[in-house]
């Protein structure tokens, strides 16, 4: 157990090669790919441009909460605020619409304003008040639901032309602009972890005391976490407007959990120190494409959950075992 | 500076494992959760007269029992470092049991409870060696086994749960006794029970010592996976447990009666003083946590305020109730304390 640590330390230090890019979200690819396999045989159709971009206009809701929530996780912490975020967001969208690219952009501000707002909340309390971040973002949470539900009281409201439109469409006609954001914030996650502030929150989450005796700026890097988180959740509650074209006050509630086992299933520890944003993102991914496989594969509807929850458990174990057995490589 | 935080605070909580400073601490917890409430219900009065009755006061006791119920099991999870998420789905799975099996008739209730008892505590067990042998964090185990259950709940339901349960069970969770609800006694009863197997007896102190360290708790011999399953299978029992009686209460069952307990069970048990972290908690909190809740909620929905304020209000005296129950306000009190004795 120490010595999977100690090794996952030195890797985070050395500037991450490709190699260790891939290796880092391996076993969550792989099942995804299994998964998509499996999908495109059973239902042909689903090879289309249209079935593909609507999977991933689908999917990336999930997928930006599951990018924040990493953030949080990541330093050791926990984040419930997520569910509260993404409905105030998706409410604030589609409660003052703004046309045009512009228009989206300025929308796009607003969200993620918020999302730093309940981030740095959140990233106050938990790590300069030094209160149980489970319990504080708890409170967050229903805080903003409260909020959501003052700005919009029942589901309605319409969301710009521009954002409905054009954000869930695809470039020049072939990659869908959903896979261009994923992609987009999976670069922008390997960069990040190899700068000051990336490395200080996987450190944080290895060994605290350590990361603090050797200089870090432990409360700040947890401050940090949560507001990348909270941004990340705003922009969830964006495409979920985007994707929907309406708002919801309770729009973020199934994001609660669904957000952790993407996480989970991506491989990264809770606790901290072992994971990264890539995992996340194909670990919501997955759980977005095992729904529609199930449907595919004919699963009564009353049952999907019997197998969800079954898989979910699986790829975990899977995960674990193949990170068991790489690292065991690694030790000398 | 920020080192000089993080060593002094450290040192805070070495000392807080040492017996008298817990106690005392785990003491004036309690003592301002209790305080907190019972202000509440005595200011609620100031707004309408009808407030802060007696009634009033039995209302919320037997509200709260539900709650208490189920954050007895979420309690003893989080002492072993777990989170228990299935809690909703298992007491879902409870009602509908309750509800379909007994069908609205009292033959059969002393085979029958033990049975659905026993089908809950067996997604527990399950739940538990999950996490304490085949490694699964808690948190996606448990959410996993609550989709299994409740998608079973959904299926054996075919979406809309009939029958009702048992008239006993019924005029039982109905009924009053010296004029006062019959839950109330059991509440009381529960509270008693609950305190002495968290806090006094064996079991309750090897899971604290399971929670405050596991290696230690290793090479003491403990069996500290057998104890982890444990702590998932009461946890699973109390929430059947209130799914019973939250049958009984409403006179059937819906897929949906458990969700609203699931936040409020952790909420409970972490406004309570005890450590999400595992290894330290006080069920005597848990219940104060408890109440204060159901207090707020009532009083909320007695004002009849909007929807959105009662929920921004909810979430503010959580929060609220968080940072002035933390460990370094006690700081001070603990002085006082220390110095009196």
């Amino acid at each position: 157990m120490a010595s999977t640590q100690i090794n996952s330390g030195a890797q985070s230090r050395a500037l991450p090669t490709m190699r260790q890019v891939v290796e880092s979200a391996f076993p969550i690819i792989v099942i995804y790919l299994v998964m998509a396999t499996i999908y495109s045989v059973v239902q042909p159709s689903a090879l289309s441009l249209y079935s593909i971009e609507s999977l991933f206009n689908n999917s990336l809701p999930l997928m930006l909460a599951a990018a924040g929530a990493t953030f949080v996780i990541l330093q050791g912490g926990f984040d419930l605020s997520v569910a509260g975020v993404i409905s105030l967001a998706n409410v604030v969208v589609a409660v003052a619409p703004i046309e045009g690219p512009l228009g989206a952009l300025a929308n796009f501000a607003m969200v993620v304003a918020i999302g730093l707002v309940v981030g740095a909340v959140n990233g106050y309390v938990v790590a300069y008040l030094r209160i149980q971040a489970i319990a504080a973002t708890l409170a967050t949470m229903i805080i903003c639901k409260g909020v959501a539900l003052l700005v919009l009281g029942a589901p309605g409201g319409y969301v710009s032309d521009f954002m409905a439109y054009e954000l869930t469409a695809s470039i020049f006609g072939a990659v869908p602009i959903a896979v261009v954001i994923a992609v987009a914030v999976m670069m922008f996650w390997s960069v990040f972890r190899t700068t000051n502030s990336g490395r200080s929150l996987l450190s944080v989450g290895q060994d605290e005391h350590a990361a603090a005796l050797s200089g870090i700026d432990v409360a700040k890097a947890r401050f940090m976490s949560f507001l990348w988180a909270g941004a990340f959740y705003g922009a969830a509650g964006y495409m979920l407007a985007a994707q929907t074209a309406t708002g919801n006050p309770n729009g973020g509630d199934p994001f609660l959990l669904l957000c952790f086992a993407a996480v989970a299933l991506g491989g990264t520890a809770f606790g901290g120190g072992r994971g990264g944003v890539t995992a996340s993102l194909f670990g919501a991914a997955t759980l977005m494409l095992m729904q529609k496989v199930l449907f595919a594969v004919g699963v009564s509807s009353f049952y999907t959950g019997v197998i969800q929850g079954a898989i979910m458990i699986l790829a975990v174990l899977f995960s674990a075992f193949v990170q068991a057995a790489t690292s065991r490589r690694n030790t000398p | 500076m920020q080192n000089d935080n993080a060593m002094t605070n450290a040192g805070a909580e070495q000392e807080d494992k040492r017996t008298t400073a817990k106690v005392s601490g785990e003491f004036v917890t309690i003592v301002a959760i209790f305080g907190l409430t019972i202000a509440m219900i005595l200011a609620s009065r100031a707004i309408s007269p009808s407030f802060g009755s007696w009634s009033q006061v039995e209302t919320i006791l037997y509200l709260s029992s539900f709650l208490v119920f189920c954050a007895f099991g979420q309690g003893l999870v989080i002492l072993v470092r777990g989170l228990d998420l299935s809690i909703a789905s298992v007491i879902t799975l409870g009602g509908v049991l309750t509800a379909s099996l007994m069908n609205g008739s009292n033959e059969g209730l002393i085979y029958l409870v033990p049975m659905i008892l026993g089908a809950c505590v067996i997604v527990g067990v399950v739940s538990g060696i999950g996490v304490a042998y085949l490694r699964v964090p808690p948190f996606i185990m448990t959410m996993a086994v609550g989709l299994i259950v409740y998608s079973l709940c959904l299926g054996f339901t075919r979406g809309t749960p009939r029958g009702y349960p048992a008239p006993l069970l019924s005029d039982f969770m109905q009924g009053k006794f010296l004029g006062v609800p019959a839950p109330v006694y059991l509440l009381l009863v529960f509270v008693v029970f609950g305190t002495v197997l968290q806090s006094y007896s064996a079991f309750g102190r090897k899971l604290n010592a399971v929670g405050n360290n596991p290696l230690a708790a290793y090479i003491a011999g403990l069996p500290s996976g057998l104890l982890i399953v444990s702590a998932y299978a009461v946890s699973a029992l109390c929430a059947g447990f209130t799914g019973m009686m939250l049958a009984g209460y409403a006179s059937g069952a819906t897929l949906r009666m458990g969700d609203s307990y699931l936040l409020p069970s952790i909420a409970a048990v972490v406004v309570g003083g005890s450590s999400i972290l595992g290894g330290q908690g006080n069920f005597v909190g848990t219940v104060g946590g408890a109440l204060l809740l159901t207090t707020l909620a009532t009083i909320l929905t007695a004002l009849g305020i909007e929807q959105g304020w009662k929920t921004i209000m909810e979430g503010g005296v959580i929060l609220l109730a968080l940072i002035a129950l933390r460990e370094q306000s006690f700081a001070f009190l603990r002085d006082v304390f220390g110095k009196r004795g």
